[in-house]
């Protein structure tokens, strides 16, 4: 059974009920920055890395893709493969914006996966610790730092 | 090629009393392509959920070597939820509990038809 992890807690409620609803194979929360916070379904710590690094991307390049043809940025990105599909799409918290990526297969539908979206980003912003400050800027030289302390924490290495 | 190419169907259907919402969904994707809804009804939900709900129906049926599902049924306490399949569409009913589910379903049945033609190749046979 592939095992759900966070970096903070408060994530898991939440993402454990959209992973259960829509039928989602893969998940992950990401700071638009590209460091993670929870993933579910990833089986190694090198992929994680790898998809938040290409989900940051694409985020960014259609948000500036949607302010140049529409003045304002496009929040999501919905790709169709073969057998599984891909859903990309903005999730504003209270702490501030993250980047939702999930994969999903036949047995779930874009439907369901856009329905249980927008249920986690009620949840997240009802779970979310009013006391605790949102993070700041991620900045270059903790970059590295906090991306192996956050892939360290969601792998069971700390 | 229309703005509303299902407007037909789901006004007659629509006209019929006790019926409250009328929804082409498509099965794969369980989004509206076009809908008869009431003020406050939540069109994405109902479809998105529907479709799978039918989609698992019918693929249900299909493993219990029944053939292909031809009317689906949903009755709650507060309502009644009827589909029907046709290619890659499927036609969603809400309906109040008191509603004359058998005219529903000849309607609903008579509209696949119909369906089909307006929609054509471009919605794809599952």
């Amino acid at each position: 059974m592939m095992q759900m992890t966070v970096v903070e807690a408060w994530i898991e409620g939440p993402l454990k009920r959209f992973v259960d609803d829509a039928g989602a194979e893969l998940a992950l929360l990401l700071h638009p920055s590209g460091q993670v916070l929870a993933q579910h379904g990833f089986a190694r710590a090198v992929d994680v890395m790898s998809a938040c690094a290409l989900a940051a991307g694409i985020h960014a390049s259609s948000a500036e893709l949607g302010r140049q043809l529409d003045g304002k940025p496009f929040r999501g990105l919905h790709h169709v493969g073969r057998t599984r599909q891909i859903f990309l799409a903005e999730a504003q918290s209270p702490r501030g914006a993250y980047v939702f990526l999930t994969v999903f297969g036949p047995e779930s539908s874009l439907g369901l996966v856009r329905l249980y979206f927008d249920e986690l980003v009620t949840g997240l912003a009802a779970a979310a610790p009013p006391e605790a400050p949102a993070p700041g800027p991620a900045l270059t030289e903790h970059f590295e730092r906090d991306l192996n302390h956050n892939l360290a924490v969601l792998f069971g290495r700390v | 090629m229309s703005a509303r190419p299902f407007a037909s169907i789901l006004d007659s259907l629509t006209r019929q009393r006790g019926v409250t919402a009328a929804l082409v969904v498509s099965e794969r994707d369980g989004i509206v392509v076009e809908s008869n809804l009431q003020i406050g009804q939540s069109g994405d939900r109902v479809a998105a959920l529907a479709a799978s709900l039918y989609r698992k129906a019918r693929l249900s049926a299909k493993a219990a070597g029944m053939g292909a599902v031809s009317f689906m049924q949903l009755e709650a306490p507060n309502g009644r939820l009827c589909a029907v399949g046709g290619g890659d569409l499927v036609l969603v009913v809400v309906a109040e509990p008191a509603v004359n589910v058998g005219l529903v379903r000849v309607e609903l049945l008579r509209a696949v038809g119909e369906l089909l033609a307006v929609g054509g190749e471009g919605w794809g046979g599952s």
